[in-house]
């Protein structure tokens, strides 16, 4: 038996912040969720499940939140999953809600991801000393440069391409009220001006900590023919893991994000993805992470995808458009990022990406890692049924 | 059986919880003595009181006051209270569900014995005598056989509301890094670099894990590599970790031992941090009684070949 067509029918996020202390965090999640649930046109009663997502515990230092996210979400007496993919999570959370539709076991789920950075310090729950080791990590930063170097070694790449993907995704970020950060004077100089904080990694290079919350409403075939706008349909997801460490691994081009992509395309029926996917939607938490997933995803052969970036294909405007949203370098509530991203997709498809809209959008492709490139994400939505 | 390490790790933090406006009228009603719950949508007032109707899901923001007084419904006698908990001497765990309240608030109750406690017995609340806007503005509860307070029917509406309270969390773990890697390190006290390699892949993994992550097998053949190494690849950090003691900058380098075949992380000094390269060649340098290098230096060798260490990025 076939699987059941997904779609999205309703998305809502907060305006993410660094620090939204005017709510708890089930005040946070609840307010994504009411602008999903009001994007659909739905109430609580017409959920059937409830999927949840984020990042460590310890990074608001509640144990197991979803206990008592249950009455926010309007779970009660309704299944309920929390799901934990480090980085990755909002968008394995939006996938594991998918396939509770696609495989008929609910009719229409609501799924959310959240962080609340700004009760903890990400750094800190990030870079525990662990007894017997010389405590060194200074962060995801710290972790993920080396990476970044290796890739400039291995491709060639000028030193200015970080660069130009910070000012590419802040400039997209103005266009994007969701957004957390709106740099409206930056300038490419001032980017490239910014203090290093992680040779080779600058500043502005970097994402921000937020505060923030995502959420989507998906269902099957008979709830998108009531949907009052538009739906995104899925046309493939995957989700790919692999250890953060070991013998072989290639830290800059990971074998489980290009499985993760190939699955992908595969189930969307995508032959060449530069040519076939119109929006890119991607987790770059680090600048020089665009040009390393161009080339990890099948965008670009590899030692390329710089060139994408460099000759402006993934500006709004572009071939290739990548990271419409102003992306992960624009607002980072962990949790949530990757379902951002996911979301993106779903917004361009549908057309109602405001003024961050690729005209003409048909498939997007939403992205997301996490750990030490150890989990990844995906899934590919299109502005059709992927049975037409 | 080699010994197996052990060491205490302890994970602690301040958490900063922003309390959203249900939870900061509570708080805030606890400092002036104020026990405040929240009115469901069928009518039942719920202490603590919740942001949202568990039943219908409706924010719920109707707070009323309820009384200071109520009924133990279910308790557990604590027999050694730990650090943080509210009292320091034995006390029961009680559920207390106060007079014009339809749940039950956790809280301890100060009681000579478990003999003196019973579900049904009537308890007030202590209040401290300094109260912040937090839980423990009610010490605890203490048995009483008075009338039902009657509450004042406050409304909720304070000055000077409480919106966050620090949470402080602390995890007590003991940390073993289990057998491998306790000879791993037991190895680097006399400054050997064991390792151990896979009976499959026969890839030699430093640190070793006790078992090869690729091929599931589990490793028992120690193989010393190093001490010489090539710094793969590195970043220079130029920002404090928060719980880090260590000057910026500095070179976090990945280093690929001699005979190893994946690089372990180290830091690099002895040679000014703007002058690390890719390929550099590099020994431990050892601190007397320290469990791994302090850092690793320049052997002075010429720097490695790329295509001798480009698999291992």
């Amino acid at each position: 038996m076939s699987k059941e067509p997904v779609a999205v029918v309703g998305i809502g996020q907060t305006k993410h912040v660094a620090a939204r202390r005017d709510v708890s965090i089930a005040g946070l999640v609840r307010e994504a969720s009411r602008r999903a649930l009001a994007d659909a046109e739905l109430t609580w009663a017409d959920i059937d499940a409830v999927v949840i997502g984020k990042a460590p515990d310890f990074f608001e230092g509640v144990m197991m939140p979803e206990l008592y996210l249950a009455d926010a979400l309007g779970a009660v007496g309704k299944p309920m999953l929390r799901v934990h993919t480090a980085g990755s999570v909002g968008g394995s959370t939006a996938l594991v809600a998918a396939n509770l539709v696609a495989s008929r076991v609910h009719g229409t789920v609501l799924t959310c991801a959240f962080e609340k950075q700004s009760e903890s310090n990400a750094m800190w729950g990030l870079s525990l000393p662990i007894p017997f080791q010389q405590p060194l990590l200074a962060g995801a930063g710290g972790f993920f440069a080396p990476h970044v170097r290796a890739y400039m070694r291995r491709s060639g790449a000028p030193d200015t391409v970080g660069s130009l993907v910070a000012y590419k995704d802040r400039r997209n970020a103005l266009k994007n009220p969701y957004a957390h950060l709106h740099e409206h004077d930056i300038t490419l100089e001032q980017v490239q001006a910014s203090p290093m904080l992680w040779d080779p990694i600058r500043y502005s290079e970097t994402c921000p900590s937020s505060d923030g919350a995502c959420a989507m409403v998906l269902t099957d075939r008979a709830g998108a023919a009531r949907a009052p706008r538009r739906p995104a349909w899925m046309h493939g997801g995957a989700m790919r893991s692999e250890p953060t460490l070991f013998a072989g691994k290639d830290a800059v081009s990971p074998q489980a994000g290009k499985d993760c992509a190939a699955d992908v395309y595969r189930q969307a029926g995508i032959a060449d993805p530069r040519r076939d996917i119109d929006a890119v939607e991607m987790y770059v938490p680090f600048s020089w992470y665009e040009p390393m997933w161009l080339e990890n995803l099948g965008f670009a052969a590899e030692g390329e995808g710089w060139k994408l970036t460099e000759s402006g294909v993934t500006e709004l405007d572009g071939d290739l458009p990548v990271n419409m949203s102003g992306g992960v370098l624009s607002a980072n509530p962990i949790g949530a990022s990757g379902m951002i991203r996911f979301a993106e997709a779903a917004l361009q498809v549908r057309g109602q990406a405001g003024e961050h809209q690729v005209a003409g959008a048909r498939r997007a492709l939403g992205h997301a890692y996490g750990g030490g490139s150890q989990f990844f994400s995906m899934w590919l939505v299109g502005a059709e049924p992927p049975d037409s | 059986m080699p010994e197996v390490l052990k060491a205490p790790l302890v994970v602690e933090f301040p958490f900063a919880r922003s309390l959203g406006p249900v939870q900061s009228a509570f708080l805030t009603g606890l400092r002036e003595r104020v026990v405040l719950g929240v009115r469901t949508t069928d009518g039942r007032s719920l202490v603590p009181p919740v942001e949202y109707d568990p039943v219908t899901a409706e924010e719920i923001r109707d707070l009323v006051e309820v009384a200071p007084t109520g009924t133990v419904t279910t308790w557990a006698w604590n027999h050694e209270p730990r650090r943080g908990q509210p009292l320091d001497t034995p006390f029961a765990w009680v559920l207390v569900r106060l007079d014009g309240a339809d749940t039950a608030l956790l809280h301890a109750l100060d009681a000579p014995g478990p003999d003196a406690v019973r579900t049904g017995l009537r308890v007030r609340v202590r209040w401290a005598e300094e109260r912040t806007g937090a839980i423990t503005d009610i010490a605890c509860f203490e048995p009483y056989d008075g009338d039902p307070a009657e509450p004042a029917g406050h409304t909720g509406e304070f000055e000077d509301v409480v919106t966050g309270i620090v949470a402080p969390a602390r995890l007590d773990y003991t940390y073993s890094p289990g057998r491998a890697q306790s000879a791993y390190i037991n190895a680097l006290a006399d400054r050997r670099n064991v390792g151990e390699r896979c009976p499959s892949c026969r890839k030699v993994y430093v640190p070793p894990r006790g078992a090869c992550p690729t091929c599931g097998l589990a490793t028992s053949e120690q193989v010393e590599v190093g001490p010489r190494g090539t710094v793969t690849t590195f970043c220079v950090v130029n920002i404090k970790a928060k719980n880090l003691d260590i000057e910026v900058p500095y070179v976090y380098g990945h280093i690929a031992l001699d005979g190893a075949d994946l690089a372990l992380h180290g830091r690099i000094a002895g040679i000014p941090y703007d002058q690390v390269r890719m390929g550099l060649r590099v020994e431990p340098v050892w601190t007397e009684g320290a469990r791994y290098p302090d850092h690793f230096r320049p052997t002075g060798e010429p720097d490695a070949d790329y295509d001798t260490y480009k698999e291992l990025l």
